[in-house]
């Protein structure tokens, strides 16, 4: 069994042309949270349906408030939704049985295949997709734009990786006379390798947690800013399990790498060279 | 020398060290010649870039002669490899520096502790070698302070604790006093004077004559030679 549901868009509707009116056993619609908001509606709120404003229409009452979906492609879109019955729907446009568009549910999805054809068999001059195959077609945009947020990813770790391999060489110089003093007191070049790679690793796991740390309340921010702006759940940025893992492992490989190279070039160099003698 | 001398501990023959200088060869060392009995605190004393710390480098295994031996405890050195050398240092050498050279993250104890981790002491017997050593210099109360948390004579202190951590045969002081005010540094010349007495046989390199003065033997240098061996106390 299929549940027949269509959509429409009302870019004009005011709130002025929503007055209560009475009647017996009027129909139901659903209108999105964000016109609940602005029009100060609320379930079971009755109201006018008309094209025309002053104009008396069909009385409605509010069944349903829903949630907006956390769409990337409704963004920028300030429109209204507003899901009616058919029939109301064909009343309020005056289309008669005419429609433009419409999306079938199924139940399941071994369902949408046959549905498909039906649909494609039956109504001649319609055309049938999956939304799977639009959603594809649509995302486009967003399939760069994630392209884009991957090669800025990509750009930021390996600058990330030239500047922690910067500073422990750095921390390394900065101990040539302390590991000098080492060598001299019988301290093997394994050891010292070994500890200083032991603290470039706790060093990049620490500051890879603090990095996720940051990237986190960053994030929370940034969402919190952008879903008030443009009104919608859509989370714009994510820190996910699997981002944390990537992030502490890369640190570490980085860290273990930068390590090895700093101590490695200093146990390499004559201790009486590291006393600058 | 003293009759009650022990057995050699330092043996240098005719050793000469020479560095490239650009297209020149510039002799640090000009056949060095002198032994260092079991037992002695000998000074070498002479004025800056007379050779004395290119001799104390090549004494401490740290550096490779041009031509010449050095023997210590009865062991060839002048010829190993960096690997037998550290590990010949951790053993038998000790090393006190005029800069302290304290690890700033780890606690006195633990930075007597360090020489003896390397050598593969259990945890256990380090602790209490190092508690014994800090209580023979006078800082078992400091055990748990870091360096940034001593003084300068203490730091010391605990520098020459931990180049007494695996027994060594001989103690090298390079300026050991260099970095310290004048009470401080008489009270590490008497630290060394004590640890003298106790048996430790030292070589300190210095400028500084008091220090020089306490020690029971004299080795002056010049231009590279020794021109006077010292006579043992």
């Amino acid at each position: 069994m299929h549940v027949l549901l269509v959509f429409l868009a009302l870019p004009g509707l005011a709130p002025a042309a929503l007055g209560a009116q009475g009647g017996a056993s009027p129909r139901t619609i659903a209108i999105d949270e964000r016109l609940a908001a602005d029009a100060g509606l609320r379930l079971g709120d009755r109201l006018s349906l008309t094209a025309t404003p002053g104009v008396a229409g069909d009385s409605v009452v509010i069944g349903a408030i829903v949630r907006r979906r956390a769409d990337p492609a409704e963004i920028a879109r300030g429109e209204y939704r507003v899901r009616l019955h058919l029939t109301s729907l064909q009343s309020l446009l005056g289309y008669g049985d005419r429609v433009d568009r419409f999306a079938v549910a199924t139940r399941s999805s071994a369902a949408t295949g046959a549905a498909i054809a039906r649909i494609n068999d039956a109504a001649f001059g319609f055309r049938a997709h999956r939304s799977a195959d639009i959603a594809v077609e649509t995302s486009t945009t967003f399939a760069v734009v994630s392209r884009f947020h991957r090669a800025i990813g990509v750009i930021t770790i390996v600058a990330s990786a030239i500047f922690l391999l910067c500073i422990m060489l750095l921390k390394v110089e900065e101990r040539r006379r302390d590991v000098a003093a080492l060598r001299l007191m019988g301290i093997s070049a394994p050891t010292i390798v070994r500890s200083v790679v032991l603290e470039a690793a706790c060093v990049a796991v620490l500051g890879s947690i603090a990095g996720v740390g940051v990237g986190g309340a960053a994030s929370w921010f940034v969402n919190r800013h952008y879903q008030a702006v443009y009104r919608t759940p859509l989370r714009f940025s994510l820190v996910t399990g699997d981002i944390v893992l990537l992030a502490v492992l890369l640190s570490l490989g980085l860290g273990i790498v930068a390590g090895w190279l700093a101590a490695r070039r200093l146990v390499r160099t004559p201790p009486l060279a590291l006393f600058g003698r | 020398m003293s009759e009650l001398a022990g057995a050699p501990i330092v043996e240098v023959h005719d050793l000469v060290r020479e560095y490239r200088m650009g297209n020149e060869t510039v002799a640090a060392l000009k056949g060095v010649s002198f032994t260092v009995r079991q037992g002695e605190y000998a000074a070498i004393v002479g004025p800056s870039g007379c050779g004395k710390s290119t001799l104390l480098n090549l004494i401490g295994v740290i550096d490779r002669p041009t031509r010449g031996t050095v023997s210590i405890a009865g062991e060839r050195v002048d010829q190993l490899g960096d690997a037998r050398a550290t590990d010949f240092r951790l053993r038998r050498i000790g090393f006190v520096f005029q800069r302290f050279y304290l690890m700033p993250a780890l606690s006195a104890r633990e930075n007597i502790e360090l020489p003896l981790a390397e050598a593969g002491v259990k945890k256990s017997a380090r602790r209490d070698r190092a508690m014994t050593l800090l209580e023979y210099v006078g800082l078992a109360r400091r055990e748990r302070h870091r360096p940034s948390q001593l003084s300068g004579g203490e730091q010391q202190r605990v520098a020459i604790a931990r180049a007494l951590a695996n027994s060594p045969s001989l103690l090298l002081a390079d300026e050991p006093t260099g970095e310290l005010d004048a009470r401080t540094g008489a009270e590490m010349i008497a630290l060394f004077a004590r640890l003298n007495g106790d048996g430790t046989t030292i070589v300190v390199v210095t400028h500084d004559e008091v220090l020089a003065r306490a020690t029971k033997r004299v080795i002056h240098m010049r231009d590279g030679s020794i021109v006077d061996h010292g006579t043992a106390g």
